[in-house]
């Protein structure tokens, strides 16, 4: 029975269209790690056209089809442009991130944000209440407030309705970047290399003209 | 002479302690401040070893083996030096082991004794001194570098530390264990010295080492990944600043579409309650428990628009009594004039009345029910009627009989 309802909530969450990943499901996340899990969860989701598709080395799944229409197409379609959309929006939120807690890494799935600590530090530095000012008003967020708290409280949440983060205390302030975070960074990864754009290295020279 | 030396070394230890403070701050700092010092405190320590200058104009700093001291006793994890000379190591043990076979060659047991302890010292100092190296190791990767900040000092720091495990291991690789078994010979305490003790921790050691280099590697590989996902978001936000008309090429147009953006629709809604199932039954008594009656509707009405209403004298009005009610007290009238008892029908067949006779004998029974306790007294109710031919304890009513008590 209670397997029923573990494979039952993973497939209805992959036809939900969530990631699955160790931060947003763990169970799920380790029973599709399983192959026998996998086929039985792969063979529901044949049935209507779906299969389990993974990503960032086996740290997300998610559902997509097997076989392409026009429909289907012309979802996939309208999802890629979604996502190009958001690419710039969400990258500069990422850099945010990073430079003003400090850190090496930018987010990955399982690293947390407390707000409250992020918030004291842009309001403190004029550039990133600058940055936050600007990639607020992106369509993606939408925020026409004209204060930190208002910018910054707008943009977590909107992070968390697209599944970037999930905030698993509500009485908390503190956000847990999840594996689609690990998706979007595959996803530049992939243009970048398609298109050979070059960016590592570019961003290479940069810093070292910065550091000359 | 012994005695000697363990006076100075005493006396050593105790200007160590004396001078805590400085040390731990030349420690911490790196070099002594010498202008808040006593030149006469400061001669004796370089005098005695424990601070040196290394250059005439260089402020003075911890000798290294005081730091070496320090670094182990406090578990420094900036502690990287690592002493990977095993060379000069093995050719100590090797001259000493020579000294005193021909120590015992010529019967001078005092000298071949002498040797022998300081053999040992060797061996072990040399063995610990690997031992360490590997736990400083373990200690670096098991903080990932904490000790240094940004990503790119971390990736230096984990070169810095393949580079020694790599030495430490070619340096393993130099001790031959037939060369070292032909020197040691028959000789029991040589052979348990440089042959046992010496081979188990090489080899411990070595697949330590090894163990060690591949978790550098892999945390290399991390480090160099995480700084690669920093350089691709700056390198993007760059990118796309210096081409502000640039759009992303349209990747799913292709027959073949990349794994990564073929995601399916969202397209299931919750499922409905089914109420017919019993396994859920409680749990819908419970949905359905918790469910609170709002009505919005009521809330959306606009307010009506005031109206004027008089206030005046209540009209008289009736109501007028149900005309079988009334011919029911009739009834019961006509029995208390009679003093006879009579059946309810008998006396709607007499008087004509127009009533269906079961209704009327409804009535009468509910007239009588409905009496106060204290007129019920008078009357009596006495059901007339028969037992059920087929059914036991069924008493069908035909008609009541009202009588006076």
């Amino acid at each position: 029975m209670s397997e029923i309802i573990a494979t039952g909530e993973l497939i209805e969450r992959l036809l939900r269209g969530e990631f699955i990943c160790r931060t947003t499901f763990e169970d799920g996340w380790r029973a599709l790690k399983s192959p026998a899990t996998l086929d039985k969860v792969e063979n529901y989701l044949n049935q209507i056209n779906r299969t389990v598709a993974q990503a960032a080395e086996g740290e997300v799944f998610f559902a997509g089809y097997v076989n392409l229409g026009d429909n289907e197409r012309k979802v996939i379609s309208a999802q890629f442009r979604e996502i190009c959309q958001s690419l710039i929006p969400l990258v500069e939120w990422l850099v945010l991130v990073q430079e003003a807690s400090g850190q090496d890494a930018p987010l990955s799935q399982g690293a947390p944000v407390r707000l409250t600590e992020l918030q004291t530090r842009i309001e403190d530095t004029p550039a990133f209440r600058e940055q936050l000012a600007k990639l607020s008003q992106y369509r993606l967020f939408g925020s026409s407030a004209s204060s930190v708290d208002g910018q910054i409280k707008l943009v977590f949440k909107r992070l968390v309705d697209l599944g970037y983060l999930v905030k698993p205390n509500p009485e908390k302030q503190i956000f847990i970047a999840t594996g689609k975070l690990d998706y979007l960074y595959e996803v530049i990864r992939f243009i970048d290399e398609t298109e050979s754009l070059s960016l590592e290295a570019q961003a290479e020279t940069a810093t070292q003209r910065e550091l000359i | 002479m012994s005695n000697n030396l363990h006076q100075s070394g005493v006396k050593l230890l105790r200007l160590l302690g004396r001078n805590a403070e400085l040390v731990m701050d030349a420690y911490l700092n790196g070099s002594v401040d010498e202008q808040n010092l006593e030149p006469a405190a400061v001669n004796k320590l370089t005098e005695s070893g424990i601070l040196w200058r290394p250059e005439p104009n260089e402020p003075l700093r911890l000798s290294r083996n005081v730091r070496a001291l320090l670094e182990d006793g406090l578990k420094d994890e900036r502690n990287r030096q690592i002493n990977a000379n095993v060379g000069s190591a093995l050719a100590t043990i090797k001259t000493i082991a020579g000294h005193y076979r021909e120590a015992r060659a010529s019967v001078d047991y005092s000298a071949a004794e002498a040797y022998l302890a300081d053999l040992s010292e060797q061996v072990y100092s040399f063995t610990e001194s690997l031992r360490y190296s590997v736990r400083v190791l373990w200690g670096r990767i098991n903080n990932e570098f904490g000790y240094v900040g940004s990503l790119s000092a971390k990736i230096r720091e984990n070169e810095l530390a393949q580079s020694q495990v790599t030495d430490l291991l070619n340096g393993l690789e130099m001790f031959e264990f037939a060369e070292l078994s032909e020197l040691a010979g028959d000789i029991r305490e040589l052979r348990r010295l440089l042959v046992t003790s010496l081979q188990e921790t090489l080899t411990n050691c070595a697949q330590e080492l090894s163990v060690v280099q591949s978790r550098l590697l892999e945390l290399l590989g991390r480090f160099r990944q995480i700084q690669g996902r920093t350089r691709l978001l700056k390198g993007w936000l760059l990118f796309t600043d210096l081409h502000p008309e640039y759009e992303v090429a349209d990747h799913v147009a292709h027959k073949q579409v990349p794994v990564l953006f073929n995601q399916a629709e969202a397209l299931l809604a919750p499922a409905a309650a089914d109420v017919n199932n019993i396994h859920h039954e409680a749990d819908l008594m419970q949905v359905v428990a918790s469910i609170r009656t709002i009505s919005r509707e009521q809330q959306a009405l606009p307010v009506a628009e005031p109206s004027v209403v008089e206030v005046g004298a209540t009209e008289e009005f009736d109501i007028p009594d149900n005309p079988l009610k009334q011919a029911v007290e009739q009834y019961f009238c006509a029995v208390i004039e009679s003093g006879q008892n009579q059946s309810a029908l008998d006396y709607l067949s007499e008087q004509g009345l127009p009533w269906d006779r079961e209704s009327w004998i409804f009535q009468v029974i509910g007239g009588f029910e409905g009496l106060s306790e204290e007129h019920k007294q008078f009357f009596a109710l006495e059901p007339l009627g028969h037992e059920h031919e087929i059914y036991d304890g069924n008493f069908i009513i035909q008609d009541v009989e009202i009588g006076l008590r």
